[in-house]
């Protein structure tokens, strides 16, 4: 469980690492804290101490001082808490993460198109916006993501596509149905040596498939439209002759 | 040509496994690369029959057997990889029928040649699926057989009744089922599910003959003759229940309508005349060919480029005959049940081309490079996944129709990795035939094969019975032996298997 995140961490034992155990579950909680998120300072650490019968009590008001969203499930909830120590690391590094970025890896020829977009001109680096979106993300129970923006982008994603006037009108027409599709099995062609990454491919590929499956009915929604100009079918049996 | 005796031809031969034969090079003179054919054990008996007939003291005329042809293919100048046999190939106009050829695009010495697309140039197969099933239908065969056969005229000079003028034409060849969906004769989905979109891109009108284009005019939304037909069959088998399901075929019992036609008199013109081109370009650059039939030229000199344009312009024809003759069937079927196509769900599964040279991209020896791929009684059969399929396959490869003959079922395949990596994407295409055309007429009697049909079960409405047992099962090799070597040899799955209740043809 939570093997790579835990590996990506540096965690000393992450391949032994079992979230349901509620002593496991603690110490990761603590390392996390110590070597991590480092909410606390070292000496006022209330929860350092994985024995204490007050521990679930102090567990509590580090959830709220670290703002976390999580209500009951104890493994959603370590693994906000494993996510969160990783936005820290990669706050910390983001000059040497930076360097493999799409935006710097481009080339410096495209030209810089500004659109002219009143959402523009808000503040996105301010607190309040961050907060803000943390907020919304919170109420549709999306999961924050360290950079506002893309938080933002699923935000509107979820609610363009499952929360526009039709969507609520009609839900059913929007839930997506159909049968469950063994994709694990089912999409061959390729094995990158790795099961967890394999599985990344492939959930990457639906989604790709999905896009192309959208833009498809959009090219065909414009012929259909343009058909409606255009087209005139005729037939004429006279002309007809059966041959030999 | 080598004459050797046929014990000494065998030795050229090797049989890699129960599924593969490689043709070595020195079997015909001047091979560049080996050739390989693909045969079960019935199949391989017809291949080598063939063969031992050919080396008898004596024989000559006639075409040369299907090995020899495969080989002289791979003698052609920039041929890469293998010359490929699928199962069903038989003699041919220089190329055998069922038989795969690619060239390096940027090899100057490259050639393209009518031989290896054929005289019906995109002959291919159509498959329309409805949601009507068994019951509903058989009860009203005969009519719905009489209703397509009034509604899509068949046989040699028959006259489509889709009114066009020479004008009109110009423009299909240009945009092929562009030019269709803009007069409003086939739905917008249609088109996603046909290779290359329905339209060859590079198609120019003005590099076609006057002849060509008067002989193709009236015929547009005709059937034509030989081994063509339209068909109403029932969904059989399924034997990849996910991949039917994608193309929207449920279960046993389903009705499906194939089209099987080309660019009738519009592509063989088209052939001609590029041929008496070629033999010229020939001299001019000193190309060298086993057979005279096989006329080529390079790919990059202006006869081969003319080739290629009046090429995808009777490509283009083809399609927008297929699109005519859907259009003419949604009408014979919606008259019949009195609803419209649209409430009987009569979508376009996937159109085929077997008869076809394209530009595509392979992977030779690892290296990614640019071919023709000349396909000449071969279908394309892409691997999921490839760019070049529509959406709706990308996961379950690229639907593969291959139509039986006349009484024999059909088969439904889909593309595959393995299929990529050894034929460069080709499958079979048929049946193909096992007995010539003559022959045929010579040992089969028509009353015969007609009564064989109504015993089945199989309405038919044909225009020139006298002709019927030309396309007798008999004639033709066992579909389901060619079907079940290109799924056991792993370069196409079966999916679907179909059989017919209804056959009109020329």
């Amino acid at each position: 469980m939570f093997k790579r995140k835990l590996s990506a961490l540096q965690y000393p034992q992450c391949d032994f690492v079992n979230g349901k155990d509620e002593t496991e579950f603690r110490k990761v909680i603590v390392w996390l804290e110590e070597n991590k998120i480092k909410k606390y300072k070292p000496e006022s650490r209330p929860i350092s101490d994985i024995k204490s019968s007050n521990w679930k009590k102090s567990f509590e008001q580090y959830k709220k001082d670290v703002c976390c969203p999580v209500k009951s499930d104890t493994l959603i909830e370590l693994d906000w808490f494993i996510n969160l120590a990783l936005q820290k690391e990669y706050i910390q590094n983001k000059s040497k993460y930076e360097k493999h970025s799409l935006e710097i890896l481009k080339s410096p020829n495209t030209p810089n198109v500004v659109p002219d977009n009143p959402l523009d001109h808000l503040d996105f680096g301010s607190k309040d916006f961050e907060n803000g979106v943390k907020a919304i993300a919170q109420m549709l129970q999306i999961l924050s993501h360290p950079d506002p923006l893309i938080t933002l982008k699923a935000i509107s994603k979820l609610i363009c596509n499952r929360l526009n006037n039709n969507a609520i009108k009609n839900p059913e027409d929007y839930v997506i149905k159909g049968a469950p599709f063994p994709f694990e099995d089912a999409i061959k062609g390729y094995d990158l040596g790795d099961l967890v990454l394999n599985k990344a491919a492939k959930i990457l590929r639906l989604l790709y498939i999905q896009n192309l499956r959208d833009l498809q009915t959009k090219s065909n929604e414009l012929i259909v439209s343009v058909q409606s100009i255009t087209a005139n079918p005729k037939t004429d049996t006279k002309l007809g002759k059966v041959g030999k | 040509m080598v004459v050797r005796s046929y014990n000494d031809e065998l030795k050229y031969l090797e049989k890699i496994n129960n599924y593969c034969w490689r043709i070595k090079i020195g079997f015909q003179p001047n091979m560049k690369v080996e050739g390989c054919f693909y045969v079960n054990s019935a199949l391989e008996k017809l291949m080598l029959e063939e063969l031992r007939n050919a080396c008898r003291p004596g024989m000559v005329g006639g075409f040369l057997p299907g090995v020899k042809q495969i080989a002289n293919v791979a003698a052609l100048p920039g041929i890469v990889g293998k010359s490929v046999g699928l199962p069903d190939v038989h003699s041919g106009y220089g190329f055998a029928i069922g038989n795969m050829a690619a060239f390096d695009m940027n090899d100057p010495v490259s050639i393209v040649s009518p031989g290896g697309v054929g005289f019906d140039i995109n002959c291919g197969v159509r498959l329309l699926r409805t949601n009507l099933w068994e019951k509903d239908v058989l009860p009203v065969k005969e009519q719905l057989a009489q209703s397509l056969f009034d509604h899509i005229p068949v046989g040699v000079g028959s006259k489509g009744i889709i009114p066009m003028n020479a004008h009109d034409l110009e423009e299909a060849l240009e945009m092929g089922m562009d030019w269709s969906l803009r007069e409003g004769y086939i739905w917008a989905e249609d088109k996603e599910h046909c290779e290359e979109y329905g339209r060859m891109l590079n198609a120019d009108p003005s590099t076609v003959s006057m002849r060509a284009k008067k002989r193709g005019l009236p015929q547009l939304g005709t059937l034509g003759a030989g081994n063509h037909y339209a068909e109403i069959q029932i969904v059989d088998e399924i034997y990849d229940k996910w991949a039917a399901c994608k193309m929207g075929i449920e279960e046993k019992g389903q009705v499906c309508v194939m089209i099987h036609s080309g660019s009738r008199g519009f592509g063989h013109q088209v052939a001609t005349d590029a041929l008496v081109q070629m033999e010229k370009a020939m001299k001019r650059d000193n190309i060298e060919t086993n057979d005279r039939q096989l006329a080529c030229a390079r790919i990059h000199s202006e006869e081969g480029q003319n080739y290629l344009k009046s090429m995808a312009a009777a490509a283009n024809f083809a399609w927008v005959n297929r699109s005519s003759m859907t259009f003419l069937s949604r009408q014979a079927f919606a008259k019949q049940f009195e609803m419209s196509p649209d409430d009987l769900d009569m979508h376009v599964i996937y159109d085929v081309s077997h008869n076809i040279a394209k530009v595509e991209e392979h992977l030779v020896d690892g290296k990614p490079k640019t071919l023709l791929v000349h396909r000449k009684g071969s279908t394309r059969a892409f691997p999921p996944g490839h760019p070049l399929i529509p959406v709706d396959y990308q996961l379950t490869g690229q639907p593969v129709l291959i139509g039986g003959t006349m009484g024999t079922c059909s088969y439904v395949l889909t593309g595959t990795e393995t299929g990529m990596e050894q034929t460069f994407g080709s499958t079979c295409h048929g049946a193909g035939r096992a007995l010539s055309r003559a022959k045929s007429r010579r040992n089969l009697d028509y009353t015969e094969v007609l009564r064989k049909l109504d015993s089945m079960g199989i309405s038919i409405r044909v225009a020139s019975p006298k002709l019927v047992m030309e396309e007798a099962p008999e004639s033709y090799k066992n579909v389901t032996d060619v079907v079940n070597t290109c799924h056991a040899a792993g370069i196409s799955n079966k999916c679907i298997k179909l059989r017919p209740i209804a056959v009109i043809k020329g």
